[in-house]
């Protein structure tokens, strides 16, 4: 029996502590990226650099300006332990975050910007709105696209419309194929009913280095992912720079997910909220048995946007960065119920109702299944009541909050001031082997929109997006880890021979 | 007079740890994780540093593993409350107050006819997640039968229940809880210098 004298930090702590210590430097960038990559993942020339702090000591925070908003997304992370926190338990951490979190609200604001190309907040429907980034086929693609019916090849480029949304189909109409992962929340844990009775609803998409990487390895299909040997590693962001031998490196976008939660919008009765939310034009698709109960059929609704979630593999985050955003007024927090500080309208929460409420964070008293018809109403009086719970430390609590406010009056006067971080999950020991979820900081994390029943603490069991993810797999017999993605495992059968 | 240096302390730790591993969890199992602590007010920042160096002593795990300087778990908050509960607890913080060699300081508190039992339920606290009363712990310190049944215990957090240092000696991980990539049970464990360096 081996004889222990004293346990000391293990290789995997430390190397990620030099990792997050090297997080700011330049060698932060990888070695070189090879041909191959570059066809799936390639070269971007304006990554987005620009740190939360000036670097220097003492600290100073980066001036939340206008010239923010045309800076572009980031590749990667940008992010120091040493900061503007300098004392009290965990500076490290704290400093860390706050680099994560500023990290999270440039990728909101690029992704969220103008498909044309304008500064974000200044298109031309109410409140600036304008068709975004990731909603341009151009840029992402809906989980629909890629994971096609029969197994097919997907293309890039190709608009699939159905036949029966074609005669409402026009210019920025977007197409949005309802499946139960459009109205169930993960795990089936059941469907997020707003205060008029509509359904929520939700949707993937992804960027386009992780389309082709599911196109290049045959992913897109059951047959493919059964072919694949080892593990499947997406590809990485990571910012220009050097590398050990002083050589340029190039820097790469990576794969980016997105899942977007929406309310719908009634054109008359909520006619006073159109200039409160990002909102989209959708031709929602209902492909019939056995993807939904009723269609096929196609309806025309009015989308807004109250979730907003992003996750993207980065070097030195292999776990993938995880960033969350909700519209402001979707639930109070437990601490604004209790003391009764609460906004007059809520698009999950009552505020109104003083007795015989729904039970908060539950699911419809109804039995499954609860696959809405076509007009997304939710059968019966039931209304969610939604209430954000406190899961994340004090300190982030507050530092995210600080974050938010000068954000926010960045985006005054469009529909995006209405949008607020909740945090950002990332791997505060990413090299680890005996914990290969790298040690999530924040621990939990939770969308009220996206996560509404896995709010708590509970390990596991409740909402972290490294933790859930962790556990996704490919249709490999036997199943093998997908790499924090479940994308792949909405691959179906192909049909014809691959 | 008890001798306290890392290696016996480590040895009569993980022989408690192991001893106690198949009955604890079996013990504690019906009110397990079922909800988080109320959240106590932060303990002051001083007296949780001499805790963790008592702690490190007493259980042979370094400083940096239980309070690493980027921490999101913070398990050492959950120990911290459930060891502050106990009615000794303001004696052994005076003695690590007034000692600055965590060593010595761990010698007082284990040489203590009535304070040892609450530096053992420490060390079962960060090996197993779970807080053995002290009281308990004097109670059953005989020979033989009277270690049996086994005493009431508590898992300290659902935290505590995933953090337990007997999982990593051990090579494994809790029921119900591992951070492991799907399908890890058809792989031999890690090599324990993964888990832990081992310095001899």
């Amino acid at each position: 029996m081996r004889n222990l004298h004293l346990l000391v930090v293990s290789v995997g702590g430390a190397l990620g502590v030099v990792g997050l210590l090297t997080w700011s430097a330049s060698a932060q960038v990888p070695a070189g990226s090879t041909p191959a990559d570059d066809k799936i993942n390639p070269p971007v020339s304006n990554c987005n650099t620009i740190p939360d702090t000036d670097r220097k000591t003492p600290a100073t925070a980066t001036p939340i300006t206008e010239d923010l908003l045309t800076s572009g997304q980031p590749c990667q992370q940008n992010v120091s332990p040493t900061g503007l926190v300098t004392s009290g338990p965990g500076p490290g951490m704290a400093n860390l975050q706050r680099g994560f979190d500023f990290y999270s609200w440039l990728t909101f604001i690029a992704m969220n910007s103008p498909a044309d190309g304008k500064v974000i907040g200044h298109g031309p429907r109410p409140g600036g709105d304008a068709r975004t980034k990731w909603e341009d086929l151009q840029n992402y693609r809906p989980l629909a696209d890629v994971m096609l019916s029969n197994g097919d090849r997907p293309i890039w480029g190709t608009r699939n419309v159905p036949d029966l949304c074609k005669p409402h189909d026009g210019p920025g109409k977007m197409i949005f194929q309802l499946g139960e992962e459009a109205f169930n929340q993960p795990f089936k844990t059941g469907p997020l009913i707003d205060q008029d009775g509509n359904y929520a609803l939700f949707d993937i998409l992804m960027n386009q280095p992780m389309f082709d990487f599911i196109v290049d390895k045959g992913l897109y299909s059951r047959q493919g992912q059964r072919q694949v040997d080892g593990d499947i590693q997406f590809p990485s962001g990571n910012s220009p720079g050097k590398d050990k031998d002083g050589k340029d490196i190039q820097g790469h976008m990576g794969a980016i997910m997105l899942k977007v939660s929406y309310r719908i919008l009634d054109p008359v009765k909520n006619a006073n909220l159109l200039s409160q939310f990002h909102t989209s034009d959708a031709l929602i698709y209902f492909p019939g048995p056995p993807a939904t109960k009723t269609g096929p059929a196609c309806v025309e609704k009015k989308l807004g946007l109250v979730g907003f979630h992003v996750g993207h593999k980065t070097k030195f985050a292999p776990q993938w960065v995880w960033t969350s955003f909700e519209h402001v007024s979707n639930a109070p927090d437990a601490a604004d119920v209790a003391s009764g500080n609460l906004l007059p309208r809520y698009n999950f929460f009552s505020a109104a109702c003083k007795t015989n409420c729904p039970v908060k964070n539950d699911t419809p008293p109804q039995p499954p299944p609860w696959d809405p018809d076509e007009s997304l109403k939710f059968k019966g009086e039931y209304r969610s009541q939604v209430i954000r719970e406190k899961l994340i430390p004090g300190f982030v609590l507050k530092e995210v909050a600080d974050l938010n406010t000068p954000f926010r009056a960045l985006l005054k006067g469009t529909v995006w001031e209405n949008y607020m971080l909740l945090a950002t999950q990332w791997p505060s020991d990413n090299g680890s082997h005996t914990d290969p979820l790298g040690a999530p900081a924040p621990t939990y994390l939770a969308n009220t929109t996206l996560e509404t029943y896995s709010q708590g603490k509970i390990p596991l069991a409740s909402s972290s997006c490294m933790a859930c993810h962790g556990n996704a797999t490919t249709h490999h017999v036997p199943a093998t880890p997908s790499d924090f993605t479940f994308i792949l495992e909405k691959a179906q059968e192909a049909k014809k021979a691959q | 007079m008890t001798d306290l240096t890392r290696r016996k302390m480590l040895g009569v730790a993980a022989a408690g740890a192991v001893t106690s591993l198949s009955t604890s969890v079996e013990a504690a199992a019906p009110g397990a994780p079922a909800t988080p602590p109320a959240p106590n007010p932060l303990p002051n920042e001083n007296d949780l540093r001499l805790f963790v160096a008592l702690s490190s002593v007493l259980t042979g795990i370094a400083v940096l593993k239980m309070a690493p300087t980027v921490d999101p778990i913070q398990v050492r908050f959950d120990y911290f409350n459930a060891a502050s509960a106990d009615p000794g607890f303001p004696a052994l913080l005076q003695i690590i107050r007034n000692d600055p060699n965590p060593e010595s300081a761990a010698n007082k508190v284990m040489n203590d006819p009535k304070l040892k039992y609450l530096g053992r339920s420490i060390i079962l606290a960060w090996y197993l997640g779970v807080w053995y009363d002290p009281k308990t712990l004097e109670r059953y310190n005989g020979p033989g039968d009277q270690a049996f049944p086994v005493p009431p215990v508590k898992v300290i957090s659902p935290t505590a229940y995933t953090q337990g240092w007997t999982w990593r000696v051990a090579q494994a991980h809790p029921m119900g809880y591992s951070e492991l990539r799907y399908g890890y049970w058809h792989n031999e464990p890690l090599p324990l210098d993964e888990y832990i360096k081992i310095v001899s």
